[in-house]
């Protein structure tokens, strides 16, 4: 099998799309020539041409609303917002229009637009480059939510994202780009809601998203060592969420972990924990811990932000507390 | 100037009362001799009441087991500042409910305090926003520790910490949580530990399906009963069954309802006995007496114990002087107490002091039985059915209405001559009234 990186696996989607589909075109600052600020759709100018990879002017609000416009009137848009903080300037034709359009018209208009977008700490980007805003869009219906932590994952999620008819926010994160993986031959879509058990374990489950994913199958292989089984569960898409598969496993381990890189409170480990409490609290035999950034803006410090967001040994402690004695 | 609402002592050897609940709530107006709240003590439940005038300002223990003295709240002015009385009572009163409790405590309650608080906040804004999450993601876990098999040290009611599938395990196999204890953080029942424990008697191959049951919890009153009769069970008793012949008896109950006013209260069969038996008794003063620290307190009253079958369980309230009472009064005594035991209205007082007891079950249809001593009494008197039963007289049969009394007698008190001249007493003075004037 071929080994893509996810900045690979990203830009393979899109070319396959644009190359097999004259509805869908990408646009975003600096996404051209210069190939996107995290060279994500280098090349694709080459291929394709100005009219389906375009540049835009530095107006977040400005690139949502295009697209929601191309999207109704047929096309299938993928636009790039180049940091995710700066999707709070979009929020007005994301929340107001994108997510509204379909219900209010009585289906009579769709918005099959993507916005794909990037976040995460790790390089010292400061607080305002590295924000983790994914659980904001999970409170408004008529979104939908990804996700994606692995190249495969990446690239078989922005196709169906792609092709869903509703508008789909796609998070990538900024520090996985560089990660290498197997990839099938052909690109396989991954439909949407689907969570994938990344790692099969007994005694706790881990649900982690984006970045997190890695820390908790390192940490869950620090835990084997001491005997404790760990499964590791992705949802991959928050919205909609697979609740039957993360409550299915929580039911076989009884403990739960959260784990994403945005801050704990009010988060998206805040909904699973309400899901699962829910689903299987008959079934729990320890409190559900989450695991996230401390509640505060991201340092520029690299010593303060490696201490204010969640590794693989916050997840460790996490798991030792959920099966812990006395 | 407030006042402070201790709990009193309402009769001898009470050292702890249960409150049931308030009557008033907090910021009510009382006055002096208005009932305050219910307390369930050993023997009844009966209202407390107020013994001053105010407002309710704080009711420092709402409900629970308090020890006599305790400040279960504070009477005062309106707006009065009481919160030196309150930290005082609290200081004074400790941890009042759980005071009760006699258990050692556990190795957690010997944890002081600030242990489980948080750390203080740090200076900056920031770092004190930050502080929430931080501290639900690194807060300490326990040092894992071997589960230890000794019982768990909870207080009587204290809440079982157990997990939901804990809860699950327990409930669907029958285990009872509040035996268990836990190994989870904080002594959390786990369920591991609960499937420790439900594997450990010695299960059957094949689970029978257990029958479905309702757990009763005892009533302080029924908690009494159980205490009381076990330690009776111990004393050394013997029985001595009599039959009297009951025509006088219940000729001389149908003369006195013939002749009553009509403000009387009607009295029964049983207000006689009661009357003939307290004649009885200070006739035969071993056997009207207690047995108290290896002595004998002989009596020269006959307060008569009746045995009443109340809501709450057994309760004896009793007849005083019921040697020196008319059957009229004590047909109005008994009605009184009866009907307020029934009503779950008895104080103390009604309770205290008897010297003997009868018990009838009579009007069931019982035709003898042995009742079980009522301590510290020395004796008890088991009475039967009043019924028509053949009999020989003079060397001819005849039916006659015939009742037959069991005295159960404690032998550390009592020698079997004594109880059986008492018993030949009793017997006289059923077949002939006229011999108790």
């Amino acid at each position: 099998m071929p080994e893509l990186t996810y900045r690979e696996a990203v830009r393979d989607a899109l070319g396959k799309a644009l190359r097999e589909d004259d509805s869908v075109f990408i646009m975003g600052e600096d996404i051209a020539e210069m190939g996107g600020s995290m060279a994500v759709t280098q090349g694709l100018l080459d291929e394709f041409g100005p009219t389906r990879v375009r540049n835009t002017p530095i107006s977040e609000m400005a690139i949502v609303g295009s697209g929601i416009g191309a999207a109704i009137q047929g096309m299938r848009p993928i636009v790039e917002i180049m940091y995710e903080d700066f999707l709070t300037i979009s929020m007005e034709q994301l929340v107001n229009q994108a997510a509204k359009h379909r219900t209010m018209s009585g289906g009579q208009i769709s918005v099959p637009l993507t916005i794909r977008t990037q976040g995460g700490a790790g390089w010292s980007p400061g607080a305002q480059h590295a924000q983790q805003l994914e659980a904001w869009f999970v409170h408004v219906p008529g979104l939908k939510v990804v996700f994606a932590s692995t190249p495969e994952d990446a690239r078989g999620l922005l196709w169906s994202a792609i092709y869903d008819d509703n508008p789909t926010v796609f998070f990538e994160h900024r520090t996985l780009y560089s990660i290498k993986g197997e990839v099938s031959d052909e690109l396989q879509p991954i439909p949407l809601g689907k969570a994938r058990i990344h790692r099969e374990g007994s005694d706790v489950t881990v649900v982690a998203t984006g970045r997190l994913v890695h820390e908790s199958l390192q940490a869950a292989e620090e835990a084997e060592k001491d005997g404790i089984s760990v499964e590791v569960v992705d949802p991959r898409t928050l919205l909609p969420l697979d609740e039957q598969t993360i409550v299915e496993s929580v039911k076989k381990t009884a403990r739960c972990v959260t784990a994403h890189e945005a801050v704990t409170r009010g988060g998206f480990g805040a909904e699973l924990a309400a899901v699962i409490q829910h689903a299987a609290f008959d079934w729990l035999d320890a409190p559900i811990e989450r695991v996230g950034a401390a509640f505060a803006p991201l340092a520029f410090a690299p010593g303060m932000e490696q201490w204010a967001v969640p590794h693989a040994d916050d997840v460790l402690e996490a798991i030792r507390r959920t099966v812990a004695r006395g | 100037m407030a006042t402070e609402v201790k709990l009193p002592r309402l009769g001898q050897g009470m050292e702890s009362g249960t409150i049931v609940r308030w009557l008033k709530t907090e910021g009510d107006a009382v006055s002096k001799g208005e009932p305050l709240y219910e307390l369930d003590t050993d023997k009844v439940t009966q209202e407390v009441e107020a013994d001053s005038d105010g407002v309710l300002l704080k009711i420092v223990i709402s409900d629970g087991e308090v020890d006599v003295g305790t400040t279960v709240g504070i009477i005062g002015a309106q707006d009065e500042d009481v919160s030196a009385l309150l930290a005082d009572a609290q200081g004074g009163n400790g941890d009042a409910p759980a005071a009760a409790a006699s258990e050692a405590p556990t190795a957690e309650d010997a944890t002081p305090p600030q242990a489980e608080q948080q750390p203080a906040p740090p200076p900056s804004d920031t770092e004190s926003q930050a502080e929430p999450s931080d501290t639900e993601s690194q807060a300490e876990p326990s040092a894992p520790s071997e589960a230890t098999e000794a019982p768990p040290a909870r207080a009587e009611g204290e809440r079982v910490k157990a997990s939901p599938l804990a809860r699950r395990i327990a409930r669907e196999r029958g285990v009872d949580l509040s035996l268990i204890s836990g190994t989870g953080p904080e002594g959390r029942v786990i369920a591991e530990d609960v499937e420790k424990a439900a594997v450990q008697p010695a299960a059957p191959s094949a689970p029978a399906a257990a029958p479905e049951f309702e757990v009763v919890e005892l009533t302080s009153t029924r908690k009494t009963i159980a205490r009381r009769l076990t330690e009776a069970w111990q004393a050394p008793v013997f029985q001595l069954t009599v039959t009297a012949d009951a025509t006088e008896l219940v000729a001389t109950r149908e003369r006195m309802v013939e002749l009553m006013r009509e403000s009387d209260t009607k009295p029964t069969v049983s207000d006689v006995l009661t009357r003939l038996v307290a004649s009885a008794l200070v006739r035969h003063p071993p056997v009207n007496a207690n047995f108290v620290d290896g002595k004998l307190h002989r009596f020269s009253a006959a307060n008569v114990g009746l045995a009443v079958a109340a809501p709450a369980g057994l309760v004896v309230p009793v007849i005083r002087d019921a040697d020196r009472k008319s059957v009229q009064q004590i047909a109005a005594d008994r009605a009184d107490i009866v009907s307020r035991a029934r009503d779950g209205k008895l104080a103390l007082v009604d309770l205290e002091g008897g010297t003997f007891t009868i018990s009838n079950l009579g009007m069931y249809g019982i035709e003898q039985f042995i009742a079980v001593l009522n301590p510290p009494q020395v004796a008890i008197l088991a009475v039967g059915s009043i019924e028509d039963r053949p009999t020989a007289i003079d060397g001819e049969f005849a039916i006659v209405p015939t009742m037959a009394m069991t005295l159960t007698c404690d032998h550390r008190a009592i020698d079997g001559s004594e109880g059986a001249e008492f018993l030949r007493g009793v017997k006289a003075y059923v077949e002939s009234p006229a011999l108790a004037l």
